[in-house]
């Protein structure tokens, strides 16, 4: 039976083994390959993808699951070719490293934004508990977030 | 495990062609399904486990019962003497649930603190129980400690357990079977959950102490229920400590003392994030920790 999937705002159908992850059918079927399968287990974020709004690692979700489901991926995240707020504080801070980890901290650090618009350090250190990343040490990716933060 | 830096882009090999996925939309219509698959199926909760199978090179089940969207097993009721937990609700809602609840701090704090943010919002309560491989459930001591009772439902109508019992026959489970609410008593204790993480969130923790307490008007010990997860593998409760605890003042330095002579009951086990003598060597001080949590509450 084909699947549903609302992806970035397009309506597509898919015919996956129900089981499949989410983020192989991002990835090998629509060619959205910002979402990665690193771990594959939940513990590294790298594969982070919003859905229905709440952040969700896409390699523990099923395919069945998603089925109706709003999902946006990073590829989704700026409007009108216009990057969103931490995606332009990371731009500026100059963040970004190797970006491995880049489109699962952007997709986690969008939701912070939009549900904790008073946020502090220690909350954003919280919300990053499941994106581990090798390269940054965090500390930068912290403060464009509080410069995200204060940029209204 | 912390994860390493190569990529496992290597999506299909290890899964089963032929699994299923019923999304029940009611506890009759999963029941049911359940019933029909027999040992072929099994419940689908949070999948925070199931979908870690092929990571564990185990083989998927045939047919999954997704019971995520019952309206029943998502819901957490809190009455006058006890609270009744829906056994899909998962950690995020529990910990929002019962964050008021003082006498509750060692299960918000179980629920809160495990794993990470995105997965406390998909991980349930009946998964975290039902899950008989997983030492490290944060829930499982939590509850034990609690004395909660488990209620399991098949087609044919519904038992309660206590958590205690249904540990010991939760891998044999006959097919059909679903944990459907846990039901946790209410009373006047301090309780505490302390975990030990090898960083300071989002690993599975190293070992855990979870305990309710309740005292009389002098501050002397009259009920205590201990209970320590992820040195053994299976949760258990203390019950030397417990009994060696009962009459004296509460004092988070005499409890640790105490269990330093009494830690060499557990065996420990051994795994790639530590040793077995480790998860045994930190209990006094997860002890301590939590005593110090519950007398601050
Ligand atoms: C990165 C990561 C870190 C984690 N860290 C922690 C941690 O620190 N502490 C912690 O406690 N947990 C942790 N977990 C979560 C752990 O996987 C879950 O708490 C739990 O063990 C599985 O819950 P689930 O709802 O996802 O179950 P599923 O994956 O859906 O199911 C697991 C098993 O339980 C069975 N099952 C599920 N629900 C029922 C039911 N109602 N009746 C009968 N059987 C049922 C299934 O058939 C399956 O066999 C972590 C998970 C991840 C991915
Ligand atoms: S690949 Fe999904 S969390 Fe690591
Ligand atoms: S920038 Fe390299 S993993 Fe984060």
């Amino acid at each position: 039976m084909a699947l549903s999937l609302t992806v970035n705002g397009d309506h597509l159908a898919s015919t996956a083994d129900p089981t499949t992850p989410l983020v192989d059918i991002l990835r090998e079927e629509l060619h959205l390959t910002g979402a990665k399968p690193v771990c594959r287990e939940g513990f590294c974020g790298a594969c982070m993808v919003l859905i229905d709004g709440t952040p969700r690692p896409s390699c523990l979700t099923p395919a069945a699951l998603a089925d109706g489901c709003e999902i946006r991926t990073v590829e989704g995240l700026a409007t009108q070719g216009q990057l969103n707020r931490i995606q332009a504080a990371l731009d500026t801070s100059d963040a970004v490293q190797c970006g491995m980890c880049f489109p699962g901290m952007v997709v986690s650090l969008t939701h912070l934004l939009a549900t904790t618009p008073d946020a502090v350090r220690e909350d954003i250190r919280a919300a990053l508990t499941g994106n581990i990343c090798r390269c940054t040490g965090y500390e930068r990716i912290i403060d464009a977030t509080l410069l995200a933060l204060a940029t209204k | 495990m912390i994860p390493g830096p190569q990529m496992r882009n290597a999506p299909v090999e290890t899964r089963n062609a032929t699994t299923s996925i019923h999304v029940a939309p009611s506890l009759a219509s999963a029941l049911d399904a359940l019933a029909e698959y027999g040992a072929a199926g099994a419940a689908f909760a949070g999948g925070t486990w199931i979908m870690r199978s092929p990571v564990r090179h185990e083989p998927l089940r045939a047919h999954y019962v997704a019971i995520g969207r019952i309206p029943e097993l998502g819901s957490i009721r809190i009455g006058p003497n006890a609270v009744e937990i829906g056994a899909a609700v998962t950690h995020a809602a529990l910990a929002a649930a019962l964050s008021d609840l003082p006498e509750f701090n060692v299960l918000v704090a179980a629920a809160a603190r495990s794993a990470n943010p995105a997965i406390r919002e998909m991980a349930t309560i009946g998964g975290n129980l039902a899950t008989s491989d997983f030492a490290a459930a944060d829930c499982v001591p939590a509850l034990l400690c609690l004395d909660a009772e488990v209620e399991i439902s098949s087609r044919d109508g519904c038992e309660r357990m206590k958590l205690e019992r249904f540990l010991e026959i939760r891998s044999t489970l006959a097919p059909g079977r679903l944990v459907t609410q846990i039901i946790v008593p209410r009373g006047e204790h301090k309780t505490a959950h302390a975990r030990l993480p090898l960083r300071k969130a989002g690993d599975y923790p190293v070992a855990i102490v979870s305990l309710s307490i309740s005292v009389d008007g002098t501050g002397r010990v009259r009920t205590a229920r201990i209970a320590v997860g992820s040195v053994e593998p299976v949760a258990r409760r203390w019950e030397r400590l417990d009994a060696a605890l009962i009459g004296r003042p509460l004092d988070p330095a005499h409890a640790a003392r105490v269990a330093a002579e009494l830690a060499g009951e557990f065996a420990g086990r051994d795994s790639v994030d530590a040793p077995a003598w480790y998860r045994v060597s930190v209990l006094p001080g997860l002890v301590r920790r939590a005593v110090a949590a519950a007398l601050g509450a």
